[in-house]
């Protein structure tokens, strides 16, 4: 049984200029045990629907979907308290700005200390000191040697990376069964954020933390993860198990991501114009009909004004009328009326 | 830190400067004798006139003027009140007590009261609630004090007859001053009617400190709202909430105290309107303060009292907006971080 399977997931934000789809009918399923990386420009939805998952909506949004099972139980059907029981515990999320996901008049230490697990197997006037204990050791586990230094100071005292490290060990201290990380290594040096990602994958490894791991990177994500999903304008437009997405990408958005990756190895290259699609993603109050890549797709037919529904085909699933490397879908008719 | 504290002093000092030489400027304009403005002395006998002359330096140029009026004053010598022909410092420290305790009483309603409220019109969903909060809230900014005050004191105190309406304490008691602060000496003295005293005391201060807490109370509900407002929607409150904590704790820890920052700094702001509406207040139901006392003494024409009440109301206003600068930056930590220089 998948750990969290969605179903058209429609999420719609009530902006000044009237009610917009910021996310569109977007399924993702995850098993249990796996790294689910989930790509797409910024701007795609990937943080709304991160929020979604974890149940954290904007004052202005309203959340609709088919279904949303987490383990076996309904989210959708679930009262607020019951979700707020299940974040933290059993659902973590990592976000993307770490120094502003800090209180920046709390110690980062005071924090840290207020996320820790409470041992319910010693006397209460210890657990305060235990906790104090369990912190350190978290912050020593995710890489940083001077804890007593860094959890005396401000958020705003430290470096992004060491914000962010915070942020994983109060996010994995419950010992999650879902790590929510959105863009974790934004904005970090390359060092930090190879840091990062072997601390992730190891707590996939040793925990059997389950991670949807949600960046801008498809280089990145491709090393670490074992299945993708690619998101553009808050739709799913392909997902997959990485080998075979990267190997042949069937959806032409996946494809000119792949294409966007520089080639170093080949000399002809040098100073050639770098493949991108024409144009630039559409704003939220102007989507075109049909596929919402229609307008910039070079594969894009008479028959891509009708929008492509999500379709299933071994263990692959993507969103286009005219896929590469395969055959159309059939679950619909081509001319439709 | 160090540093900051030194510079908040250097501020206190200028400041304070500036006050004492338009005081001086605004004295030498009274239209009585100079002698008589400066000191109180009515009729001064030649002996008097050549003191005088001597300690305020009269023959010498202005600005050496002004150092002995400055030497004088800095010496705690404001002079005798022309009209009771006391020294001014004896009544000064007889009606400032008074005040303190009205203002503090005032503020702690304002804050008590108002934190709470503004607390709860930004968590409300309810239209209804933030709308009537709101619509309260400056309803009670735009009411004239002495309006509102003599409204209350008609209401509660003649026509339902709950409140007392006028002085400090029944006449009936006689408490002895140890603290000045009757609320403390009622509760200190050793007369077998000090709980009846305490109480009739609290009674007496009802009225006027509602009075005079409704503008900083409403300046407090709306700034917590709407500083609670933009931090609720802060990534650091949805992270907190993405850990599991329970929403009371989110408010408690982690909102009140960044909401609180900018209510302090606004407080800080308000202090010169509230010491002017204190004023009012005390006049309205002749709280025997600092503010009735240089009022009578306008009336009077008593230039020695106008000097003292004024020099202390604006050197204790200087005092605490500086004091509650230096809170602010103590109790914000991001504020800390312009101090260092800190991106």
């Amino acid at each position: 049984m998948p750990l969290l399977d969605i179903r058209n997931l429609t999420i719609e934000l009530d902006t000044p200029h009237g009610r917009v789809k910021a996310l569109e009918r977007v399924s993702l399923t995850l098993n249990p045990g796996e790294i689910h990386g989930l790509v797409g420009e910024s701007g795609s939805g990937r943080t709304l629907l991160a929020k979604a998952i974890l149940g954290i909506p904007g004052h202005n949004w309203t959340v609709q979907a088919d279904r949303m099972m987490w383990d076996g139980q309904n989210l959708m059907e679930m009262s607020a308290r019951q979700r707020r029981a299940l974040m933290g515990c059993e659902m973590a999320m990592i976000f993307q700005d770490p120094m502003s996901s800090l209180d920046p008049a709390i110690s980062v230490g005071a924090q840290l200390i207020e996320a820790m697990p409470e041992n319910k197997t010693i006397s209460w006037w210890k657990r305060a000191a235990d906790k104090r204990i369990n912190a350190q050791q978290w912050l020593h586990k995710v890489g940083i040697k001077n804890t007593q230094k860094v959890m005396s100071s401000y958020a705003w005292e430290l470096s992004d990376g060491e914000c962010q490290k915070v942020m994983i060990a109060i996010a994995v201290a419950n010992k999650p069964r879902l790590l929510i990380a959105d863009e974790p290594t934004n904005s970090m040096e390359l060092r930090t954020q190879a840091q990062i990602f072997r601390l992730l994958s190891k707590l996939n490894q040793l925990q059997n933390v389950s991670i949807l791991l949600i960046s801008h990177e498809l280089e990145t994500l491709s090393q670490w993860c074992d299945r993708l999903s690619v998101m553009y304008s808050g739709q799913i437009m392909e997902s997959g198990p990485t080998a075979d997405v990267i190997a042949q990408p069937y959806h032409p958005y996946t494809k000119a991501l792949l294409d966007n990756i520089p080639d170093y190895s080949n000399a002809e290259h040098h100073k050639t114009m770098m493949h991108t699609l024409p144009g630039s993603a559409p704003a939220l109050q102007h989507l075109p009909i049909g596929c919402r890549l229609g307008p910039r797709c070079p594969q894009a037919q008479k028959h891509c004004v009708n929008q492509p529904s999500l379709c299933h085909q071994k263990d692959r699933y993507f969103a286009c009328h005219f896929p590469y490397h395969n055959e159309p879908c059939h679950d619909e008719p081509l001319t439709k009326s | 830190m160090i540093r900051y504290l030194i510079r908040r002093l250097n501020l206190f000092l200028a400041t304070s400067l500036i006050l004492f030489i338009v005081m001086f400027i605004a004295v030498s304009k009274f239209p009585v004798d100079r002698i008589a403005a400066l000191t109180g002395v009515q009729q001064p006998t030649a002996q008097q006139i050549t003191r005088i002359t001597q300690d305020y330096r009269l023959n010498d140029g202005q600005i050496s003027q002004f150092i002995a009026y400055l030497q004088q004053r800095l010496d705690g010598d404001l002079g005798l009140s022309s009209t009771s022909q006391n020294l001014i410092l004896d009544e000064l420290t007889a009606v400032l007590p008074a005040s303190f305790e009205l203002g503090f009483f005032a503020g702690l309603i304002a804050v008590l009261f108002g934190i709470p409220l503004g607390v709860l019109a930004s968590l409300s969903t309810n239209k209804i609630t933030q709308h009537s909060i709101m619509a309260i809230t400056l309803t009670g900014y735009s009411i004239p004090v002495f309006w509102l005050g003599l409204t209350l004191s008609l209401w509660f105190g003649v026509q339902l007859g709950w409140l007392p309406i006028s002085g400090q304490i029944n006449l009936l008691y006689e408490i002895d001053s140890v603290t000045g602060f009757l609320l403390i000496d009622t509760l200190l003295s050793d007369s077998k009617y000090a709980l009846s005293a305490f109480l009739d005391a609290l009674q007496h201060i009802i009225l006027p400190a509602v009075t005079l807490a409704v503008l900083p109370f409403t300046v407090v509900v709306r700034i917590t709202r709407s500083a609670m407002m933009t931090i609720m929607e802060e990534t650091y409150i949805k992270a907190a909430e993405a850990r599991g904590l329970h929403t009371s704790t989110i408010v408690m820890r982690h909102a009140l105290p960044n909401a609180f920052i900018p209510v302090l700094k606004n407080l800080g702001l308000m202090l010169g309107a509230f010491a002017s509406y204190a004023m009012v207040v005390e006049v309205i139901f002749s709280w025997p303060g600092v503010g009735a006392w240089l009022v009578s003494g306008i009336y009077q024409r008593d230039y020695t009292v106008i000097q003292g009440g004024i020099l202390s109301v604006a050197l204790l206003i200087i005092f605490l907006s500086i004091l509650i600068e230096i809170m602010h930056t103590a109790l914000n930590p991001i504020s800390r971080k312009e101090l260092y220089a800190a991106n």
